[in-house]
């Protein structure tokens, strides 16, 4: 049977978040970094890759920035107790504080120093500015409702992840869940309804079953339907935001873009 | 005047009594002998999960209502298969929580409670499947590796005996399966490295009368299966329940993944009995016959699909079949006499075997093996099908199952074994740029060819129901009960429950009014025709 939800805590006692300035006991140490990475591909891949490496759910770990404080005590303190408002869950339940150290030796064997070249405030610029992207993205309440909300996209997905996703918007349209939970936004994908009297509207669908659809339309608006009461649904493996190539947006550009979106970590 | 009364006092408590004993006579009969009535978690020892009551129909089913709901207050997914008994449905619940209902009303009579121990780990939350019936007990299969009887009209604890220790990670979701004066169980525990095994108690007492061991100790048939010592920890888990033939006497019980899950370079070779469906003699457990669908597995692709039983003509041969629609894809027919392979057929997408060869095994296509840095393969994981329940309508000669089209990026590693501890080899991930889908599909049982198909937004976790009204009810992942005509597909009628649904749908009937039941998030509700339009048909207006 698939190991899909909580793995409940084995012998060992439930663990009490270090302070801060606590050290990683294993800290370098070899097969505490091999067992960490076991535990990590079978607790946090699902997230955040097989090799940490990030993916659209959740940042890559192996940049040496951290959303959440990077000592040992912090990182033992987030993967304990998970990052209230985020899709981190609490670990206490399923890693105990030997593997908890474990995992944080592997990570911290992973390290790649951070190098974002960008320059964030001319980033920023562009966002607000000739970029347009407040038009489809709001970022601490400001902005349109048509793409998702940006306002923690920094602690939440790679910089890789950004740039791909400014360069092509549609190479990774899937909803990205197979549960509905519907913890993850499903912003993404494009779908066009023709109603019974002929309308075409286009828009981001927030939710959908096999019998309704509600989406966030171009107008940004939301529209509610049965799939019974209209004439067609089509969905567009296409992203409705304009890809930026190279010519409209430069290398230099996206570099800076990204830089600044890389630290948006919510309102203060 | 006074004698006259003692009589019938004495009567009618001589009926009530008959009627809370639910002997090994019905269970047999079930669920032709009394409709009303479903019994056993399938409904009937065939796992067919067709229902003869017809009052709900193609005709009416538009006008389907919610009659009550009752609220377990226990979080977790619900996927139980409730039991109903002569007006009375017993239903367990998440953390072995279990409920008597007045299955008219929804009003509790009784309630369970079990602390569960704080260690116990179950691979896939606390959930539980179902009771099973026998005499005036219940019996329950819990998440610390007990099993306990339970007096059916007050939920007092009869008896209790541990069958495996919890801290190792052994435990129960199973609904267990009676048979003549025995209580069969199987254990999960496949992502931790368990023996995997199929127990028989004395229902009387507890008393454990056999077990089948599902992974062999040295010396003994199969055992010759694993290289290396990872039968030490092989898995093979037993975690649905089975069906049963009693013109045979063999319980048919279906077995899940070997350990660790996706990394096989310490246990080379077949690795029997894991994902197997087995012939189990019911008196003594021994060994009938065996078939492996899914040798030597590196996907989790547990075998704990429920066996159909089926009586029908295959290539102009009258045999006694088994119908297996298969977590690897594959939708299988077996001779269940003797366990011959007769055909197989992919019902699902499916990017690992070429077919199934003459003698039962997959015909391996490259790639299919999780890679250190991850391969994809179709259907993932948790399979093209999973332990919701397929069903069969005599009435329409289909086979009912519920798909999942999905794949994941299977990754492999070595991982160093602790007892007790999650043990997999590494891991799986969702192909990301793949939305998942499911379908319902109706196959044609002796050809596996696929007759219609709904298809569903998203893989569905929910089983079916058939029933003689010509229909045939699904759930799914966004939370809809669904009603379909049992011989085209089409949807009748369709409600949304407010939660996923992880449950399979039943059917009974009181005074007169047929219900369909169904466990979501955790509510337990009861469908019915609204009175008005069952008396509009009486009157006949």
């Amino acid at each position: 049977m698939a190991l899909l939800a909580a793995v409940a805590l084995g012998q060992t006692s439930v663990a009490v978040s270090p302070a801060p300035e606590v050290k990683n006991p294993l800290a370098g140490n070899p097969q505490a970094i091999q067992e960490g990475r076991s535990q990590f591909r079978f607790n946090c891949s699902m997230c955040h890759g097989v090799d940490a490496q990030g993916t659209q759910k959740a940042p890559s770990l192996t940049t040496g920035r951290w959303a959440h404080g990077g000592s040992d005590g912090e990182l033992f303190r987030t993967v304990q107790h998970g990052v209230p408002g985020t899709l981190m869950p609490a670990q206490e339940s399923i890693l105990t504080e030997t593997e908890t150290w474990q995992v944080i030796s592997y990570l911290r064997s992973l390290q790649k120093p951070a190098t974002l070249a960008g320059d964030a405030a001319r980033g920023r610029e562009i966002f607000i500015g000739e970029g347009s992207c407040l038009s489809c993205h709001m970022v601490n309440g400001h902005g349109g409702r048509l793409g998702p909300d940006l306002s923690r996209l920094g602690a939440e997905r790679s910089a890789a992840y950004l740039a791909e996703s400014i360069r092509q918007p549609s190479a990774h349209l899937a909803e990205g869940i197979t549960e509905p939970n519907k913890d993850l936004a499903q912003k993404y994908q494009t779908v066009e309804v023709i109603t019974a009297q002929g309308k075409r509207i286009v828009g981001v669908a927030l939710n959908e079953d096999s019998f309704s659809l509600q989406i966030m339309g171009m107008d940004q608006q939301l529209h509610l339907f049965l799939k019974s009461e209209v004439r067609e649904v089509v969905h567009k493996p296409k992203s409705l935001m304009p890809p930026y190539p190279p010519e409209m947006l430069s290398d230099k550009e996206l570099q800076d873009l990204v830089a600044y979106l890389a630290g948006l970590r919510g309102q203060p | 005047m006074k004698h006259k009364s003692l009589i019938l006092v004495a009567v009618v408590a001589v009926a009530l009594t008959a009627k809370a004993q639910v002997t090994y006579e019905r269970l047999l009969k079930a669920p032709g002998a009394e409709p009303q009535n479903w019994l056993t978690f399938s409904g009937g020892y065939n796992g067919q999960r067709f229902s003869p009551l017809q009052q709900i129909n193609t005709g009416n089913v538009q006008e389907l209502a919610p009659q009550w709901i009752f609220q377990t207050g226990v979080m977790g997914k619900f996927e139980a298969t409730p039991l109903v008994v002569d007006g009375v449905m017993y239903v367990t619940a998440q953390e072995d929580a279990a409920f008597a209902l007045d299955a008219r009303t929804g009003r509790p009579i009784w309630k369970y409670v079990r602390a569960v121990p704080e260690g116990v780990q179950p691979c896939c939350g606390h959930v539980n499947r179902g009771f099973a019936i026998l005499g005036d007990k219940l019996f329950l299969a819990t998440l610390d590796a007990h099993v306990v009887a339970l007096d059916s009209r007050t939920g007092s604890v009869i008896w209790d005996v541990e069958a495996a220790d919890y801290r190792q990670g052994y435990t129960f979701t199973v609904a267990p399966l009676a048979v003549k004066d025995k209580i069969i169980v199987g254990v999960s525990g496949g992502e931790y490295g368990v023996r995997g095994f199929i127990d028989a108690y004395d229902a009387g007492t507890g008393k454990r009368a056999w077990r089948f061991y599902t992974v062999p100790q040295p010396g003994e048939p199969g055992f010759d299966t694993w290289k290396g010592d990872g039968w030490k920890r092989g898995g093979a888990p037993a975690w649905v329940t089975g069906s049963y033939d009693p013109e045979m006497n063999l319980v048919y019980w279906a077995t899940g993944n070997p350990s660790p899950s996706n990394y096989g370079g310490d246990r080379g070779g077949d690795n029997l009995f894991s994902n197997s469906v087995l012939a189990l003699d019911a008196d003594s457990g021994k060994l009938k016959w065996h078939f492996q669908f899914t040798p030597h597995d590196l996907h989790d692709w547990d075998a704990t699909e429920v066996p159909v039983l089926l009586d029908a003509e295959l290539n102009g041969k009258q045999r006694k079949l088994l119908l297996h629609a298969n977590r690897n894809g594959f939708f299988y027919v077996l001779d269940r006499s003797d366990g011959k392979f007769l055909f197989a057929k992919p019902f699902a997408r499916q990017t690992w075997a070429k077919g199934i060869g003459p003698d039962g095994r997959p015909e391996l296509l490259p790639g299919g093996d999780p890679t250190p840095d991850g391969a994809k393969v179709c259907p993932g994981a948790i399979g093209a099908t999973n332990f919701m329940s397929p069903s069969y309508s005599p009435q329409t000669g289909l086979f009912y199952v519920n798909v999942r089209e999905q794949c994941d990026i299977f990754t492999t590693a070595p991982q160093v074994f602790h007892a007790g501890r999650a043990f997999l080899g590494s891991a799986y991930s969702m192909d990301a740029d793949e939305k998942d889908w499911g379908a319902l599909r109706a196959l044609e049982p002796t050809t596996g060819e696929i007759k219609w198909e709904f298809r569903h937004h998203s893989a569905p976790w929910a089983g079916t129901l058939a029933t003689a009204g010509g229909l045939v009810f699904a759930g799914d992942i966004e939370g809809n009960l669904i009603a379909f005509d049992a011989r085209e597909g089409k949807v009748l009628w369709h409600f949304e429950t407010g939660s996923a649904l992880y449950a399979s749908p039943i059917t009974y009937s009181l005074n007169g009014r047929q219900y369909v039941a169904v466990a979501s998030g955790q509510a337990l509700v009861s469908f019915a025709l609204p009175q008005g339009a069952l008396e509009k048909k009486k009157s006949g207006r």
